[in-house]
């Protein structure tokens, strides 16, 4: 007895793992799905027409016909839009807009069509199918964007805003935003110790150990000058100069130097980074590995300073042995094993020999 | 025993946060978590790529992911953006010149979605250079004050190079974000 009920649940169990007999309101709802599709598939059956596109059709579900049709609406949105394209003068035609809306929406009437048929297509046809609709967007962009100028006058409007305040055509100006304000908002004038806005001029500069002059130093829109700056210091800015001599005693900190021109650097440092630099010649002592970026035809070569003390000054700023990175340099815009096209190691005989320099001027 | 062992094995996986550190180029990202980390800060090289740096913080783990900031590379910031507890975000304070730049960016960055959950901590870097602004001062540059009110926030000058002010500015990090996951502690 006992083993009977066991068998009769075990039986009641195992069923009931497939749909047909569920519980019956479970069971009442597959019926009715049952029932819907049955039903549409009756009326596609009865009324073969009830599609727009499916005109040309008479056999029912037919992969052949459906391929026929398709390439067709392909073949005629193309042609339009080449037509569009070729137009001598698109903006003055005052169709041009509608006539696009009229390809965007028979592309969007074929990708319907291929969504409704996708039931009885084979997955391959789905997909090239799909491939060549979102190609004729594609397309239909292309020409939208080539026509009509509008979007494309927009966003050079954005970028040039950001151009203005990088290129070097703005000459005179001495350091960006900050400075304008801080006289806003009435704190203390942000200006950091440096040269700026010179032409043709020797500039010198000696730091004295432990003074508090020792923090950060900007050279700035120079033109033509030589500088020379002597004793260590924290860190370096170099922005905008063209056809000048740069000599720089050891740099405790990094040297960001950007938008240079046909210049020389020597230079001693813990961190190099070089950003817009072209036709310059830099003669480098670095802890590190120097980076450049967006640069071209830059050379380097071990560093070459001399001037009284030097030996004391980079041994306290930790680089008084050469290190050999100066020809270590990695190109951030040229990620691959082959030697960067951006840079070069300095030919011997194109060096300059060793610089002394003095605080006087020679 | 194995029970115990897996559920300890679980507790300490939840005790993981994910920091990402991003910045402008030069403004001593890498120095900072190495500097933190008790490690040598004498030889950095520009970060080409990123480093990935994980240790432990009072209870918690700490991934902390060190991304290169410089401007070809600033692109690729966002695959990093996914999962992210704590974003660190590093201004040299000595570089005036570059600061609405570094503004530009702070704001492309806040606009991120998947960053709006994250705690920020806004690190005013290399306090110790002469001439260098004021954490109040980058705060006003950089108009912090505008920030989307359910930001977790907080600026804190700092020195990678001394190692000042780190320790209290990722203490601050790891409590508020801890105070938001890990509520039940």
């Amino acid at each position: 007895m006992e083993e009977g009920e066991a068998i009769s649940s075990l039986n009641n169990i195992t069923p009931s793992t497939t749909p047909k007999t569920l519980d019956p309101i479970a069971q009442s709802k597959h019926a009715a799905l049952l029932e819907r599709l049955s039903k549409k598939s009756h009326t596609r059956q009865s009324n073969p027409d009830n599609s727009p596109s499916s005109l040309s059709n008479p056999p029912f579900e037919s992969t052949q016909s459906f391929l026929s049709l398709f390439s067709q609406s392909k073949l005629s949105i193309e042609s339009h839009l080449s037509r569009i394209h070729q137009t001598p003068h698109p903006h003055s035609n005052p169709q041009l807009k509608s006539d696009l809306q009229n390809v965007s929406m028979s592309i969007s009437d074929l990708e319907k069509l291929v969504a409704e048929k996708s039931y009885f297509l084979p997955s391959y046809e789905v997909r090239s199918c799909l491939k060549t609709v979102s190609d004729l967007k594609q397309t239909l962009d292309n020409v939208t964007s080539d026509v009509v100028p509008k979007k494309k006058f927009g966003f050079k409007n954005k970028s040039t805003k950001k151009d203005i305040s990088l290129s070097n055509a703005v000459e005179k100006t001495q350091i960006g935003n900050p400075i304008v304000e801080s006289e806003n908002t009435g704190s203390r004038v942000w200006d950091s110790p440096g040269f700026k806005v010179k032409e043709n001029e020797v500039l010198v500069k000696q730091f004295e150990v432990g003074s508090e002059e020792v923090g950060e130093f900007t050279l700035s829109d120079l033109r033509g000058c030589e500088v020379r700056l002597m004793g260590c210091l924290r860190a370096l800015f170099v922005n905008k100069l063209r056809d000048c001599r740069v000599y720089v005693g050891p740099v405790l900190g990094s040297v960001l130097i950007e938008e240079v021109e046909g210049c020389v650097f020597v230079l001693a440092s813990h961190q190099i980074r070089i950003h817009h630099a072209r036709g310059c010649d830099f003669y480098l002592r670095v802890r590190s590995r120097p980076i450049i970026e967006d640069s071209s035809g830059v050379r380097f070569a071990p560093y070459c300073l001399r001037y009284d003390g030097i030996e004391r000054d980079l041994g306290e700023a930790n680089i008084g042995e050469e290190t050999g990175n100066w020809a270590n340099v990695d190109d951030f815009r040229w990620l691959r094993a082959v030697q960067s096209p951006n840079w070069s190691v300095l030919p011997d005989c194109e060096r300059v020999g060793t610089v002394a320099i003095q605080s006087l001027e020679s | 025993m194995g029970l115990l062992s897996i559920i300890r094995k679980i507790k300490r996986k939840e005790k993981e946060m994910r920091i990402l550190m991003v910045g402008l180029d030069n403004s001593g990202k890498t120095t900072i978590v190495l500097k933190i980390n008790g490690e040598d800060t004498s030889v950095i090289s520009p970060t080409l790529g990123f480093n990935i740096k994980t240790m432990t913080y009072n209870k918690y783990t700490l991934n902390i992911w060190d991304v290169g900031g410089q401007r070809t590379i600033r692109s690729y910031w966002r695959n990093y953006f996914e999962q992210t507890d704590g974003l660190v975000w590093v201004v040299d304070s000595s570089d005036l010149r570059r600061l609405d730049d570094c503004k530009y960016e702070l704001d492309n960055l806040l606009k991120e979605e998947r960053l709006s959950g994250a705690s920020l901590l806004i690190l005013a870097n290399k306090q110790d250079i002469q001439g260098a602004l004021s954490p109040d001062e980058i705060a006003k540059v950089l108009n912090l004050e505008a920030m989307d009110k359910t930001r977790h926030w907080r600026i804190m000058g700092c020195s990678a190079y001394t190692g000042e002010g780190l320790l209290e500015a990722f203490d601050w990090l790891v409590q508020d974000i801890a105070s938001r996951i890990y509520v039940l502690d």
